[in-house]
C-alpha cells in the first residue's frame, strides 16, 4: 500500500483504483454484517479483506436464521475469516461512529 | 447505492450514541460497491489497518465454512437439530419409562464407551454429555436407568477430583471442563440447579445397591432366555457401584478398610467378564457416529463448544471400552500394590515401572493418591508455600518427611538420623538435619509427581527437577559438614551421597527419556552412550558402593557379622543392573565410532548442523553442581584416540561389552522381563558386532539400522 501512495499518478485508472481502495479503508473498524452462504448471519467489526473479497471480522459474533423464526442466542466466535466465495451480502452499520480505539492515520 | 458514502462524513446521526445494551443497527447494504472496490486491490494485498492488524492477526482467524474450523456449519450442526430432552421425550423418541433391559444394557454400554474417550482426553460435552438422558436424570422414571444416570454424574465427579488432585494430566491427556454440567451434583431439571435432588456418596450408592437386588430378583424370577438379560443388567449395575466405591476410597482416603478396595476391585473384575459376555446382548448402534441408537445426540453440545472446537470425537467402540475398563480395573488394582512399598527407594522403582508400562492417566492418578495422601502435588505445593512462611508452621507434609528420613536411614544411615544419636545433645547438628529433610520434601514429591506424567512429558520436568536437586547439593554438603564437625569426626558424605544417587539417577532418565522418546538423530548416539557409559553408570555404582560403605561403618560387629549372612549387599542387584548398562552403552559407543570411521553413518554438514551445538543442548540441563558436566571439548579430547583406532579393534572392544553385559544378566537369578529383554539385546548386538569384527561387509557404508522394538532405550543393531 506504501507503494501506491508513492507511486506519481499518471493514469486516470490509477486515481480510479485508489478511489476502490480509499473507500474500503474508511470502512475499516466499522460493523458489517455479512450473510452467509449457509443462511447463517456474522456480525463483527470489519477489519481487513483482500482481492478476493475475503473478509476478516474481530469480535464476531454468529446468529442463525431461525426456521421457525425462533431467533436464538448469538455465538460469540471472536476473530473469523469468511470466504468471499460465500459472502451472500455485506451490509454495514450506519447508526454508530467508528469505533475510536484504532490510531488515526 | 449511490448513499454509501454519505454517513462516512456526515455527523448528525452520530451523536445519538446507543450506550444500552441493547443495540440497535441500521444496516445499509454496500454488497454491489465492495465487490467492485474490492477489485482495485491487487492479487495478495491486504487491505487493513496497518497499525493494528497484520498478517499475523489473520493467521490466527477462524476460517468459516470450513468443516474443520467452523463448528457452526451446517454439516457440524446436526441435520435436523438435535432434539433436547423434553422435546425427545414429547415426540416419543426418547423412552424415559418401559425401557427393554437389552435398551438400558445399549444405553449404559454407550455411556461407558463415552467415559472411555473422555478419559483418553476428549471433552465432556462431545463425549459424556452426547447421552440426552444425563441432561435431566431425575426425570427418567425408569428406576435402573435412573440410578445409573444419577450415578454416571457422581462417577465422573470422583474421577475428576482423582484427577485434579493427583494433578499429572497435561491436556493432551485429560480436560477436566464441565461445559456447565455441574457434575456431582444431579441437577439438571429444566438447568435449574435444585438442591432437593442433591444425592449424597453414600445415596447414591444405596440407590445403585437397591436397584442391583431388584433386578437380581427379576433375573432369578425369569427363568427362560430373558434372563440373562437382567442378570446382564445387574452386573453392569453392580460393577457401577463397585467402582465407584473403590474411586471413592482412593481418593476421599477417608476410610481405612483397605482390604474393602481391593475387594471392590476383585469385584469390577469379575463384573466386568459377565459385562464383556453380555455386550452383545444390548442395543447396537446404527450408525457409526452414534453410540446407541437411543439417547444420544452427537450434535447436541455443538453449540457449546468453543469457536475451535476440537475436531469430531470419535466414541470409542464399544467392546474396546469395555477392554479398556477391564484393563483399568486391573492397573487399578495392580496400583495397589504401592501400599506394600514401605521403602522410598523401591516405591520410586514402582512408579518408574508403572510409568513404563504407558497406564491411562485415571490409573496413573490414583497411584499418586494411593501412596501419598495428601497427593504428591499437594505435597509439594504445600512444601513450597512453607518455605516463605514464618517459622513455627505447621508442617501437613510430616508424612513425606517421614518416608525421606527412612529412605536416608536405610540408603546411608548417617549417624544423625541414628535413635541413640552420638549427637543427641547437639541440637543445632539436629536441627540442620531436619531443615535439610524438610527441605527435599519440595524436590522428591515432584520426582514422585513427575513420575506419574506421560512419558512425553516427564523428559523436560526431570530437566527442571535437576535445577532444584543442584540447589539440594549444596545443602547436602553443607550438612555433612556441619554433623561430622558436631561429632567430631571424620567428614562422611551421608547425605551427599543419598542426593548425588537421586541426581545420577534422575540423568540417566532424563538422556534415556531421549532414545525412548526417539529425538537423537543417528549421527548423535554415539556421545550420548559416551556420556552413560563413560561417566553417569559409574558414577552410580560408585555411589551405591559409597552408600553401601557408609551404612556398613557404624554397624557393631557382631549385627555386621550376622547381616552378612542374610544379605550382605543391598544394592548388589542395583549395582549389578548399573555395570550391564555401563557396558551396553560402552558397547554402542565403540560401534558407533566404528561405524563412523568407516563411513557407515551419515554426517550433517557441519556449517548447517554443528555437533558442539547439538552437544550443548543435548546435555545443557545435566550443568549441576556435582557431578561437573564433562563438556564438548573435554568430550573431543577424552576421544581424541579413538579417531585413530582400526574399527576392527572398536568392533572387538564393543563385543566384549556386550559379552560382558550379557554375562553379568546371567546371573541374575530371577530374571523379570527387563533382564529377559536386555539379555536378548545383548545376545543379537554381541553377534552382530563379531561378525563386523570378522570384517564383514567392511566395505558397504549402508547406514546400520537400530532397532528399538525389544528394548525401548537399548537398541539391535541390525546390518542391511
Amino acid at each position: 500500500m506504501s507503494d501506491s501512495t508513492v507511486k506519481p499518478i499518471e493514469d486516470p485508472k490509477v486515481v480510479m483504483e485508489l478511489e476502490g481502495k480509499a473507500k474500503l479503508r474508511k470502512w475499516l473498524n466499522m460493523n458489517f454484517r455479512i450473510e452467509m452462504t449457509d443462511g447463517r448471519v456474522l456480525i463483527g467489526v470489519f477489519l481487513c479483506t483482500d482481492r478476493d473479497a475475503n473478509v476478516i471480522l474481530g469480535a464476531c459474533s454468529e446468529y442463525l436464521k431461525g426456521v421457525d423464526g425462533e431467533t436464538e442466542e448469538p455465538r460469540v466466535l471472536g476473530l473469523v475469516m469468511v470466504p468471499g466465495r460465500h459472502i451472500v451480502s455485506i451490509q454495514i452499520d450506519d447508526t454508530t461512529p467508528s469505533q475510536k480505539y484504532f490510531f488515526d492515520e | 447505492m449511490g448513499d454509501t458514502d454519505d454517513f462516512f462524513d456526515g455527523d448528525g446521526t452520530m451523536e445519538s450514541l446507543p450506550t444500552s445494551p441493547e443495540v440497535t443497527y441500521n444496516w445499509v447494504d454496500i454488497t454491489t460497491d465492495f465487490f467492485k472496490n474490492i477489485q482495485d486491490l491487487q492479487l495478495g494485498e491486504l487491505l487493513h489497518d496497518g497499525h493494528l492488524f497484520g498478517l499475523f492477526e489473520a493467521m490466527s482467524a477462524i476460517e468459516m465454512m470450513d468443516p474443520k474450523m467452523d463448528a457452526g456449519m451446517l454439516c457440524n450442526r446436526g441435520n435436523p437439530k438435535p432434539l433436547n430432552f423434553q422435546q425427545a421425550v414429547l415426540s416419543g423418541k426418547l423412552k424415559i419409562d418401559d425401557l427393554e433391559p437389552s435398551e438400558i444394557i445399549g444405553i449404559i454400554d454407550a455411556t461407558v464407551a463415552c467415559i472411555v474417550s473422555w478419559l483418553e482426553g476428549h471433552s465432556l460435552a462431545q463425549t459424556v454429555f452426547t447421552n440426552v438422558y444425563l441432561h435431566q436424570p431425575h426425570s427418567i422414571i425408569n428406576n435402573p436407568l435412573k440410578a445409573y444416570c444419577i450415578a454416571v454424574y457422581k462417577l465422573l465427579d470422583c474421577i475428576r477430583d482423582c484427577i485434579t488432585k493427583a494433578q499429572v494430566f497435561e491436556e493432551e491427556d485429560f480436560l477436566p471442563m464441565g461445559y456447565g454440567y455441574r457434575l456431582g451434583s444431579n441437577l439438571q431439571s429444566g438447568n435449574q440447579h435444585d438442591a432437593s435432588l442433591e444425592v449424597s456418596e453414600q445415596k447414591c450408592i444405596s440407590m445403585l445397591r437397591e436397584q442391583e437386588e431388584e433386578l437380581n430378583k427379576k433375573a432369578r424370577s425369569q427363568e427362560d432366555e430373558a434372563n440373562n438379560l437382567w442378570a446382564a443388567l445387574a452386573a453392569r449395575i453392580r460393577f457401577t457401584r463397585m467402582f465407584y466405591q473403590a474411586l471413592l476410597l482412593i481418593t476421599k482416603r477417608d476410610s481405612q478398610s483397605g482390604a474393602d478396595c481391593v475387594a471392590l476391585l476383585n469385584g469390577c473384575s469379575e463384573m466386568m467378564k459377565v459385562i464383556i459376555k453380555t455386550a452383545s446382548k444390548g442395543t447396537q448402534p446404527l450408525e457409526n457416529h452414534i453410540p446407541n441408537p437411543m439417547g444420544f445426540e452427537p450434535m447436541i453440545n455443538q453449540r457449546l463448544l468453543p469457536p475451535t472446537f476440537p475436531r469430531y470425537t470419535r466414541i470409542k467402540p464399544r467392546l474396546e471400552a469395555l477392554q479398556y475398563f477391564d484393563d483399568l480395573v486391573t492397573r487399578l488394582r495392580h496400583a495397589w500394590k504401592i501400599k506394600s512399598c514401605t521403602n522410598f527407594h523401591t516405591a520410586l522403582d514402582f512408579f518408574m515401572e508403572f510409568s513404563r508400562q504407558r497406564a491411562c492417566i485415571l490409573s496413573r492418578s490414583a497411584l499418586q493418591l494411593l501412596y501419598l495422601s495428601p497427593s504428591p502435588a499437594i505435597t509439594a505445593s504445600m512444601a513450597q508455600s512453607n518455605v516463605n512462611s514464618p517459622q513455627g508452621r505447621q508442617r501437613p507434609q510430616h508424612a513425606f518427611i517421614e518416608i525421606l528420613r527412612e529412605s536416608v536411614k536405610s540408603f546411608v544411615n548417617p549417624p544423625a538420623l541414628a535413635l541413640k544419636s552420638t549427637i543427641g545433645p547437639n541440637p543445632p547438628a539436629r536441627e540442620f538435619v531436619e531443615n535439610f529433610l524438610v527441605r527435599c520434601v519440595r524436590p522428591f514429591a515432584v520426582l514422585v509427581q513427575v513420575c506419574g506424567h506421560n512419558r512425553a512429558r516427564q523428559r523436560d520436568k526431570l530437566a527442571l527437577l535437576l535445577d532444584d536437586f543442584a540447589a539440594l547439593q549444596e545443602e547436602a554438603e553443607s550438612v555433612d559438614a556441619l554433623v561430622s564437625g558436631a561429632a567430631g569426626s571424620a567428614p562422611r558424605a551421608c547425605f551427599g551421597t543419598w542426593i548425588l544417587y537421586h541426581v545420577l539417577r534422575v540423568m540417566i532418565a532424563y538422556l534415556l527419556s531421549g532414545l525412548e522418546l526417539e529425538l537423537y538423530s543417528v549421527h548423535e548416539y554415539h556421545y550420548i552412550f559416551w556420556y552413560l557409559y563413560e561417566f553417569l553408570y559409574g558414577w552410580l555404582v560408585s555411589a551405591l558402593g559409597r552408600a553401601e560403605n557408609l551404612s556398613g561403618e557404624r554397624k557393631d560387629p557382631k549385627r555386621i557379622a550376622a547381616r552378612k549372612k542374610k544379605r550382605s549387599r543391598p544394592y548388589a542387584r542395583e549395582g549389578l543392573m548399573c555395570q550391564v548398562m555401563q557396558n551396553m552403552c560402552g558397547g554402542y559407543f565403540k560401534a558407533l565410532v566404528a561405524f563412523k570411521l568407516q563411513g557407515k553413518i551419515r554426517q550433517p554438514q557441519s556449517e548447517f548442523d554443528n555437533e558442539a551445538v547439538r552437544y550443548k543442548h543435548r546435555f545443557a540441563p545435566l550443568s549441576v553442581l556435582t557431578p561437573p558436566q564433562v563438556h564438548y571439548h573435554e568430550f573431543c579430547e577424552m576421544t581424541q584416540p579413538f579417531q585413530y583406532e582400526n574399527p576392527i579393534i572398536l568392533y572387538v572392544a564393543g563385543c566384549k561389552h556386550f559379552q560382558q553385559a550379557r554375562t553379568f544378566l546371567e546371573t541374575v537369578t530371577t530374571p523379570d522381563q527387563e533382564v529377559t529383554d536386555l539379555l536378548k539385546v545383548a545376545k543379537t548386538n554381541f553377534v552382530v558386532l563379531k561378525l563386523l569384527a570378522g570384517g564383514h561387509k567392511k566395505d558397504s557404508t549402508t547406514p546400520p539400522e537400530f532397532d528399538f522394538s525389544v528394548h525401548r532405550h537399548f537398541p539391535i543393531i541390525k546390518l542391511v
